[in-house]
């Protein structure tokens, strides 16, 4: 009976302990808001998770959105959208919005760090600078949207049915957030940390985005608070200039110095760059592809060839017949900068890939819906893979601060000799080329790209020229697509990229050296078997190709089927202004929110 | 390692055993003489007098014997001091000492089968006449005649729906193991327990099959809600063996084996047309970057008409570099050999008075199919299991096993890349160094890239107690468990050497090593009582117990490059970047549990299970949970006006159950929200930072997922239940599944919480069939056992806040595993048949033409446009055009044995299922021009013949295999790569092209396949004795001998099993998940022999 007794007891202690701290379990190895935001270390360690900086993706990024630097061959959103009927229901990316959780998650628990106030503001201001970038935007694709400073919660119906907020206010907000950044954030930070003069940097380019697009889109009814983000612009640009101890990478070889940016193992120490994403080989490494030398969905286009200027500063445009010049003659003394971006009669291929020839002197590779032109900024043109990985990206250069001075003074209608010679003409020095000075000549086709530029500002014709040096320093670097839709210059995106031309079936030389490398043969053609192919008089075999009009079967296509410039990209469609400067809300949101509703003739 | 090595010396091993054993055996039967004569007789049944017929007579020890005649009559020639054994189906099995008779007659009473057969339920075992629940099991001979590695290949096919699917052939790989079909959304498993300790797939791993006494399945919610909130799915119930015989037996099985991939991707090897098809492919789309060069061509040409030519040439253009034109499938260089494996298992065990003991070891190594270095899995295995009656009332016993596994392979080991090399790479430069080709990088990787080393150790040790109150009326068990289990998991990377020209050898890759180890640590305990008590016809048993668990797993990895020495890469001599992680998990559960069952006469039978049951994975005001059942059971076979019918009805037997259990697979801490540390993705200053990511949402009120099933069943015997049938119906509700909860705007910032949300109907039935005979053969009794299973399920979500019935989403009355797609007018023949039909919404990344040969769809919504609707209400052309889920699954057991012979045949397979494939496997360069290059491709859209010049160019076997010529009567479209490009994503708003499921190119995925054949021949045990072998049996067994599958041509049929992820309609499938890209499964022929002293 005692046993009985005995079990029945442990029974009943069994089962009354049951909810006890043993079925309490919690983690171990995550931590929870509230035990977590404490120290200086919790702080940093939140704040370096929201950073979001690109790398060398962004070498490729003029083609992938689309613009009149590059072709592209995928279905980019906007190409899509301007040859497609895009509605609310097919245009669904973007409107994302974990980001802004996370930032201000962190804004509303930051609050209880012991650390002093100069830290805590320092960490608060970096968390509103990232806020402000990401309202940036969204500003950029729906112009006006919800303002939320706090994390929302599921029950928060008001929250959840807000309508958007007028871009006004938003912009609004984002420069204070901004503002408060430029005031708290530190300025000595680590290589690759965000500091004062990257906030700064950002706050700029914002500013200048915002200035210039108010002054351009007249559909938004802000033209008249265009000046105060100009003048925003101004400020911040010139707070860098004046106190921020940068300088342009100049070491005196205008053949190189530029280039030399795109390709540097390490940019930290380059007076030129505020802000470096820094790649390690197996730590981080830079995820660099030979993309750009593959005829990989991108290749740069003729038409921003032809905007560099001669090397003695005139007009390329004014050398008789330029359009029709061959690919050889298109590089002869030419702005140093565009052998430093495109690759060149004669340029020596090194790192050869699935997709290129072999090493050597390159010639050029044609393959159809490809311009032809292969770019080299940002290409690592070395085999080894340790190389490779080890690049580093220039997020923000100083070059580009230099731009964003300029453009907005020039908006202004402020800009003054002291200006260009204390930005444009700094660059200009650096790459080799003359000084520009005020009152410049009008190019006639850059004035045709910006139509209208003479009834808008003042200082129209510096303007066409600062717009080209943003366009030639900036080249390929992922900046054109933001400029054009500033500049309200969507329609320039419409025209169809080329690349070389060719007068007609027949060899050429491409190399430079005056010697034929290629041939081209009509597609009704056949390429004839190896040992009956033609050589030239080096006795290498030509590289024979079979042309033809867009969409026939040829190894690429000419324009006018012998005769033309490449053709890469068939139709690129419609660009609908205003409508297509904007996106929709995506269908299903609007679904879910009635009070999103849709602008600028979205549906 | 030596390859020729590896294959030749276990053959020596085998003869220095088996041959020297067997010689034996020759020798010794030739000596045998003994006195014999004659004895005949009647056998008759002692109920109702009458002769029997097909009675078995053996002699005892021996092989001889016959079969009584349809007189019941037999006559047999045996000595004089021969026993008899007299044995037939239900019936008592009567041994009779010879002793010099002529005549011996004898009267056989009826076994009542089942009424003394006792089957393991949770806390305890049950008569099998008591059950009132569905419950299935099998003996341990259904695994003993067959040389399995896992448990779950011999439970495979074996009982209906006890569905087992193995997704991948690699050793030691766990089994996915379910009971009747799609649980829950979130998944959910049969609980499993060892000897009572709650084990999973991976740990039945551990367990040699040859330990297991019987399996118990309990499939529906009455026989499992005893083990509450973790049985919703099913339980199986694994016994090991235990001493049973008195004295000493000693046991061993030992089993060679030698295995080969089943299927593997037929492959054009000839380059020419090879590199003419990946051309062709690229050059009807915007990306044409394959070109290969007149040269390229040419040189292909000559080594396609003569492969005598070399394969590798210093590069022309290039002195400096290697040129390569390789013919061969590399699949096949890496996978397709056969390699050995073995496995030996001893074991000692008897029972005395006071005692009973089982001890076992054994040790399997399986080796994998890669050819070119080491890639194998070993097991060590240690059980002692030993009881003590202590006194009168008091029993104690321990259970401890002792695993050790260890799986090797080369660090770099991809059976993806395996796949997917070009024909046209080679492996090895004339120099003898590693190719500069995919195949030669990947070889070099595979054997000197470093290694990588898993090995699992586990001890698990039980203690157990009976204290007997009132013998054989109350009784109280109670048991202890640990499970102590480490991980220790070591790899590294080392560089290796590839030759990219003459003098041009180079070291690539990296110097790592890392290590990761887990700890985990499971704890056990049971306490519960045992009330069993029979008055009269009146028969009650009673449980009430306690059971709490508590598993707790630690985890941490280091890892560092720059290895100093490449012969010493441990983390202990690396110099460069480190990185270090952790991770820290554990959960308990604790419950109440009560069973009460009642028997009258045992022909009714009621019984009621329960369960409070409380997991720490929940909020603690949601933590607990009631779980009951009740089931019932009604015996007619024992009714009166049944005696009539009694000789061909043996057994008739009604079930019926229902009862209500939890789900609880969710992550441990699901309502606690958290942030985790990881390394940061940009370098501040000289380091990479840790970084924190913000917390998900989490509902504060989320609970159990409620699970509950009815069952109706009939338990059928005839003939003396030579013919047994067994059906089941039943249907499962899974309720409160956890699930996104209401779907809010995006401007939320994160995903929605997981609430209770929906529900999803299982229903489903299951049929099992056995007959049993014997009769006489050439004077030898013939006896053989067949078993048929059959089962079916079908589940269909019943609530899911899916309001607009989108397609991405799970819907209410989804049927899962349905396949949305389009369906197929063939291909377009003209210009005016595009012109007439939209299709451009469909094209691949936006940029394909569409041209004469594109695949063209029926317009089911009339639009003239082809177009993917969004929502089941407006599919527009989209329609439900199959299920991946498996139907109809079957298994047949044929076995017999003759004379010493036994033989056994095993069919499984899969009655109905559709596929559609997704990947290269299939598609080849219209997934994307990086792979491919199948036969079954040749047979694609041509709309023209070549030219002369360029068929001058073919080389002999392009023209021969007709591909300079027209083919518009094609199976396949136009070669368009990317065309079935899989990297849009798989989900149904994603896929684009031939990625789009369509009815042309649904694949008919059902299966049937010999999974086993075995002989074997068991030595007379006259023979055997004079070499003191109390029994001895050679077998000869084939694993996967064939199948027959519409798939077969470009999978193995279990290869794409793994179709967890494409269930979800809101899922995007990960790449090589279903597609056929799985370790190969294997074709295994072995010997073995069982041997008992």
């Amino acid at each position: 009976m005692k046993k009985i007794i005995l079990i029945n007891s442990v029974f009943i202690l069994l089962i009354a302990g049951c909810n006890d701290e043993f079925m309490d379990r919690t983690p171990e190895t995550s931590i929870g808001t509230e035990n977590f935001f404490n120290t200086e270390d919790d702080l940093a360690m939140y704040i370096y998770g929201l950073y979001d900086f690109s790398g060398v993706w962004n070498y490729s990024n003029d083609g992938y959105s689309t613009t009149d630097n590059a072709a592209n061959t995928g279905n980019t959103e906007l190409q899509t959208m301007m040859t497609g009927n895009p509605t609310s229901s097919t245009i669904t990316t973007g409107w994302e919005w974990n980001r802004l959780r996370s930032i201000n998650l962190f804004l509303e628990n930051a609050g209880k760090a012991s650390v002093s106030d100069e830290i805590k503001n320092h960490y608060i201001g970096v968390a509103r600078f990232f806020r402000a970038r990401f309202y940036m935007d969204m500003v950029k694709r729906y112009s006006d949207v919800p303002w939320y400073d706090h994390v929302i919660q599921t029950d928060n119906e008001a929250d959840l049915m807000k309508a958007r907020d007028p871009r006004d206010l938003v912009v609004g907000k984002i420069f204070e957030d901004f503002q408060f950044a430029a005031d708290h954030v530190m300025k000595d930070q680590p290589e690759g940390a965000v500091d004062n003069w990257v906030v700064l940097s950002y706050m700029a380019r914002a500013a200048l985005y915002e200035g210039t697009f108010r002054k351009y889109h007249s559909e938004l009814n802000l033209v008249s608070t265009a000046n105060q983000y100009l003048n925003l612009a101004v400020e911040a640009a010139g707070k860098i200039m004046t106190d921020g101890g940068f300088s342009l990478h100049n070491t005196g070889h205008p053949e190189s110095d530029y280039g030399s940016l795109f390709t540097s193992d390490d940019l930290t120490p380059n007076p030129e760059v505020i802000l470096p994403v820094i790649y390690e080989d197996n730590v981080i490494n830079s995820g660099w592809w030979a993309f750009m030398f593959g005829n990989y969905e991108v290749s740069p286009s003729k038409d921003l060839l032809q905007a560099y200027l001669m090397n003695d500063g005139s007009f390329y445009n004014r050398q008789a017949g330029y359009e029709t010049y061959p690919f050889v003659k298109e590089f002869e003394n030419r702005d140093p900068r565009l052998k430093q971006t495109y690759a060149y009669p004669g340029y020596v291929l090194v790192n050869t890939d699935t997709y290129s020839q072999g090493g050597g002197i390159y010639i050029q590779q044609l393959q159809k819906n490809f311009t032809g032109y292969h770019q080299i900024k940002g290409f690592i043109n070395d085999k080894d893979a340790t190389v490779q990985n080890n690049v580093d990206f220039p997020v923000i250069r100083y070059a580009e601060i230099l731009l964003i001075y300029a453009e907005a003074k020039a908006e202004l209608g402020e800009l003054d000799q002291t200006d260009l010679d204390q930005t444009v003409n700094l660059i200009r020095s650096r790459a080799g080329m003359p000084p520009l000075t005020m009152n410049p000549a009008a190019d006639p086709v850059q004035q045709a790209r910006y139509a209208g530029l003479e009834d808008s500002t003042p200082q129209w014709a510096e303007l066409l020229e600062i717009r080209r040096e943003r366009r030639i320093e900036l080249a390929l670097e992922g900046y054109r697509y933001d400029d054009l839709m500033r500049w309200k210059a969507g329609k320039l995106t419409e025209k169809e990229p080329v690349g070389l031309y060719f007068p007609g079936l027949g060899k050429y030389d491409l190399t430079g050296d005056g010697i034929e490398d290629i041939i081209l043969i009509s597609n009704t053609e056949s390429i004839p078997a190896a040992d009956a192919k033609e050589k030239n008089s080096l006795g290498v075999t030509l590289v024979y190709y079979r042309v033809g009009a867009f969409g026939s079967d040829a190894s690429f296509y000419l324009e006018n089927g012998t005769s033309g410039y490449v053709g890469a990209v068939r139709d690129r469609g419609t660009f609908i202004d205003p409508k297509y400067y904007y996106r929709p809300v995506p269908a299903s949101d609007v679904t879910l929110n009635p009070n999103l509703s849709q602008i600028f003739g979205w549906e | 390692m030596d390859i020729k090595n590896r294959f030749t010396k276990p053959i020596g091993r085998i003869s220095a055993k088996s041959v020297i054993v067997v010689w034996l055996v020759i020798l010794v039967s030739f000596q045998l003489q003994a006195q014999t004569s004659t004895t005949s007789g009647k056998v008759t049944s002692a109920e109702d007098h009458l002769p029997i017929v097909g009675v078995s007579v053996s002699i005892k020890g021996s092989t001889l014997g016959t079969v009584t005649d349809i007189d019941g009559v037999y006559s047999l020639n045996a000595a004089t001091d021969a026993v008899f054994v007299f044995s037939f189906i239900g019936m008592k099995t009567q041994e009779i000492p010879v002793t010099g008779r002529t005549v011996i007659n004898v009267q056989l009473e009826n076994e009542n089968t089942g009424i003394d057969e006792v089957v393991v339920v949770g806390y305890g075992s049950q008569k099998k006449v008591n059950l009132s629940g569905a419950v299935d099991a099998i003996g341990s001979e259904q695994l003993e005649s067959r040389p399995i590695t896992n448990i779950a290949e011999g439970l495979q096919g074996a009982v209906p729906n006890l569905n087992i699917d193995f997704t991948s052939g690699e050793p030691g790989k766990a089994a996915q193991i379910n009971i009747r079909g799609i649980t829950s959304i979130n998944g959910g498993d049969p609980l499993i327990l060892v000897d009572g300790v709650p084990s999973d797939a991976e740990e039945l791993n551990r367990l040699a099959p040859e330990d297991v006494s019987n399996i118990s399945v309990l499939k529906d919610a009455s026989s499992a809600a005893i083990y509450g909130a973790r049985a919703a799915f099913g339980v199986i119930l694994i016994t090991t063996k235990t001493g049973t015989r008195k004295g000493i037996s000693v046991n061993y099985t030992t089993n060679f084996s030698w295995s080969k991939p089943t299927v593997l991707p037929d492959k054009i090897t000839d380059p020419y047309i090879y590199m003419r098809l990946l051309e062709t492919s690229t050059n009807n789309t915007p990306w044409d970057n394959v070109n290969y060069s007149d040269e390229a061509y040419l040189w292909a040409k000559q080594r396609s008409e003569d492969p005598s030519i070399d394969a590798v040439r210093v590069n022309p253009n290039d002195a400096t570099s290697w040129e390569y034109m390789g013919n061969r499938d590399w699949t096949h260089y890496f996978m397709d050999s056969y390699t050995f494996s073995q496995k030996h298992h001893f074991s000692v065990n008897g029972q005395s008075e006071k005692a009973q003991y089982y001890l076992s070891a054994s040790y399997d190594d399986q080796n994998g199919v890669l050819k070119i270095s080491e890639d194998d899995f070993k097991r060590y295995n240690i059980r002692t299991k030993v009881d003590f009656q202590v006194n009168n009332w008091l029993n104690l016993g321990n259970n401890t096993l002792i695993s050790l596994s260890e799986r090797t392979t080369p660090s770099y080991l991809s059976i993806w890349d395996l796949y997917n090399f070009f024909p046209t790479d080679v492996d090895k430069n004339p120099d003898g160094s590693w190719a500069n080709t995919a195949v030669g990088i990947m070889a070099a990787k595979l054997t000197s890239g470093g290694r990588s080393n898993d090995k699992y150790d586990q001890l698990q040790s039980t203690f157990t107690g009976q204290i007997n109150f009132i013998k054989d009326i109350l009784k109280v068990n109670a048991d202890y468990t640990i499970r102590k289990g480490n991980d220790n998991y070591r790899w590294n990377y080392s560089k290796y050497r590839i030759g990219y020209g003459p003098d041009d050898i180079r070291e690539e890759g990296i110097n790592r090593a890392h290590r990761s180890a887990a700890f985990d640590l499971y704890s056990v305990f049971n306490i519960y009582g045992t009330f069993q008590k029979e008055l009269g016809g009146h028969e009650v048993t009673a449980i009430a117990g306690f059971n709490q668990e508590h598993n707790r797993n630690e985890w941490f990895m280091a890892e560092k490059d720059d290895v100093i020495s490449a012969s010493l890469p441990t983390i202990g001599l690396a110099s460069g970047e480190d990185n270090v992680d952790e991770d820290i998990t554990d959960w308990a559960i604790r419950g109440a549990f009560f069973r009460l069952n009642y028997s009258y006469n045992s022909r009714y039978i009621v019984e009621f299970n329960g369960r409070y049951d409380g997991s720490s994975k929940f909020p603690s005001e949601e933590r607990f949970g009631v779980f009951p059942s009740a089931s019932a059971a009604w015996r007619m076979d024992q009714e009166n006006f049944m005696r009539s019918v009694r000789n061909t009805i043996s057994t008739l037997k009604l079930r019926a159950s229902y009862g209500s259990l939890g789900n609880q697979a969710v992550g441990p801490y699901g309502y606690i929200p958290g942030m985790n540390a990881n390394q940061g993705n940009y370098i501040i200053g000289d380091e990479v930072p840790q970084v924190v990511s913000s917390p998900g949402l989490v509902s504060p009120n989320y609970t159990w997922e409620k699970v509950s099933t009815t069952n109706f069943g009939l338990d059928l015997g005839l003939f003396g239940n030579k013919f047994n049938l067994t059906f089941d119906t039943y249907q499962r509700d899974t309720e409160g599944m956890l699930t996104l909860g209401r779907d809010l705007p995006d401007v939320l910032g994160a995903t929605e919480p997981n609430e209770n949300a929906a529900d999803l109907r299982t229903k489903g039935w299951e049929l099992s069939l056995d007959y049993r005979n014997s009769l006489l053969l050439m004077g030898k009794p013939f006896r053989f056992n067949t078993r048929f299973i059959l089962s079916d399920s079908r589940s269909e979500i019943t609530k899911f806040d899916n309001p607009g019935k989108n397609l991405t989403q799970y819907y209410e009355g989804k049927d899962l595993g349905e396949i949305w797609g389009l369906q197929s007018d063939g291909l377009f023949r003209t210009q005016e048949e595009i012109d007439q039909l939209d299709e451009s919404s469909i094209v691949p990344w936006g940029s394909l033409s569409i041209v004469p040969g594109w695949p063209k769809y029926k317009d089911m919504d009339g639009s003239h446009t082809i177009e993917k609707g969004t929502t089941v209400n407006d599919p527009k052309d989209l329609s439900v055009i199959g299920n991946i889920l498996p139907r109809y699954r079957f298994g047949l057991t044929l076995s017999f044995d003759w004379n010493g012979f036994d033989f056994r045949a095993f069919v499984q397979g899969v009655g109905k299922r559709d596929y559609y494939p997704q990947d290269y496997l299939y598609w080849g360069f219209y997934q994307q021009p990086y792979a491919g290059g199948y036969k079954h491709l040749l047979d694609f859209y041509r709309p023209t013949d070549d030219s002369e010049v360029d068929r001058e160019k073919h080389s002999q076997s392009y023209i021969d295999a007709g591909l300079a010529d027209a083919n518009t009567d094609a199976k396949y479209p136009i070669l368009q790569s990317w065309l079935a490009d899989r990297n849009l994503g798989e989900r149904i708003d994603e896929a684009q092209g031939l990625g789009i499921p369509q009815t042309r190119y649904l694949l008919n995925a059902s299966y049937l396949r010999l999974k086993n054949l075995t002989i074997g021949y068991t030595i007379p045990e006259a023979i055997t004795k004079k070499v003191n072998i109390a029994s001895l049996r050679i077998f000869v067994s084939g694993e996967n001998l064939t199948e027959w599958s519409g798939v077969k041509k470009f999978y193995d049929p279990e290869a794409i099993n793994d179709v967890t992820d494409k269930i979800n309609p809101a899922s995007s499938t990960s790449r090589g998940i279903g597609s056929g890209y799985a370790y190969p499964f294997q074709r295994r022929y072995s010997v073995g022999l069982n041997m008992t002293f």
